[in-house]
């Protein structure tokens, strides 16, 4: 029998995977509640998930953003995944995610037509980054008159948090 | 026998290395039959993995474990995250009772928002289920895990 105990020692890579998953996981729920097609989501997980693990370990990341593009060409709603990293490591070596509270929030969500799509940012606020593979430069659509509702924390970790902003008209 | 077998996620694995520790787990413990293959434990985890890296990652899979069932396996697999994954404790080795397995089927979860696309991708395998497994004592009393037929000797014994 193998039986193993993971011990209490963390990492900012334990801060980077949980926050990682926190995110991810937060945008397949976005995206299966909104009803929108998320195969090529799931076709590049491990991609996705190898690259903002590496920028939250370095702590280049600033957020991931998910744009809903509807077949109008109106982009409605983009919800905002910012990272705040904390200067010193410290702190309780709680690893949390609101997840109970997403849920409730993921329902009061904009229903969106169908064949809305979505594209994927991650954003370094000017911080330089190592590029990972699957992920080239692109340009967000503006956000100008959409209106903005901050959920506040969506995990925490030892040495950064993530948070969640939901815009929409 | 209801068996749980729990595994760490994030903090400690990522979703895809979660997913594999848990595709290694039922692939060993459907191994264990003469009667099955590896490899058929292996192509029904991949068909699943796109949907099981999404519970992982949602918690999901925290909440509402997958169910191998095989032979007398009838093992629920789920994840801790968190904190609490910090110090879980797990075991690896593969479930017994495998050995006279002449089937398996991996039940996977279908909480909301993901019922549809679990359905779809249960459809995919042959292996695969996206409806909740039979209790083992339901199983039993149908006659496909018990060496006595309980119902048989009920009347039986009723009727003298």
């Amino acid at each position: 029998m193998t039986i193993s105990t993971h011990t209490l020692v963390y990492t900012r890579v334990h801060t980077a995977t949980h926050l990682t998953e926190v995110i991810l996981g937060a945008i397949g729920d976005i995206l299966a509640d909104l009803g929108i097609a998320y195969s090529d989501f799931t076709r590049g997980w491990e991609q996705n998930e190898n690259a903002i693990q590496a920028w939250i370990t370095e702590g280049s990341l600033d957020q991931v953003v998910l744009e809903c593009h509807q077949p109008s060409g109106t982009v409605d709603p983009v919800i905002e995944f910012p990272v705040a990293y904390t200067t010193t490591g410290a702190g309780d070596a709680e690893f949390t995610a609101s997840r109970a509270r997403l849920a409730r929030f993921r329902a009061k969500l904009d229903r969106v037509p169908a064949g809305t799509t979505y594209r994927l940012f991650c954003t370094f606020a000017g911080r330089p980054h190592t590029p990972q593979p699957g992920w080239s430069p692109g340009t967000r659509a503006s956000t100008d008159g959409l209106r903005g509702i901050t959920f506040g924390t969506l995990g925490r970790a030892p040495h950064a948090s993530a948070g969640m902003r939901y815009l929409h008209s | 026998m209801l068996r749980s077998r729990t595994i760490a996620a994030a903090p400690v694995r990522s979703a895809s290395v979660t997913w594999q520790v848990i595709t290694d787990l039922v692939a060993d413990t459907v191994a264990a039959s003469a009667a099955l293959a590896r490899s058929d434990a292996e192509q029904a985890m991949e068909v699943a993995a796109p949907i099981g890296r999404m519970l992982i990652a949602g918690g999901h899979l925290d909440r509402c474990p997958l169910t191998l069932v095989a032979g007398l396996v009838h093992c629920e697999i789920g994840t801790v995250s968190g904190t609490a994954a910090l110090s879980a404790e797990e075991n690896l080795s593969p479930i017994p009772g495998a050995a006279s397995a002449t089937t398996f089927t991996i039940h996977l979860p279908a909480p909301d928002p993901f019922a549809v696309v679990v359905a779809e991708v249960a459809a995919g395998h042959p292996r695969l289920s996206d409806v909740l497994p039979l209790a083992p004592e339901a199983r039993s009393a149908a006659g496909t895990g018990s060496l006595v037929d309980m119902n048989a000797l009920r009347k039986e014994v009723a009727g003298r």
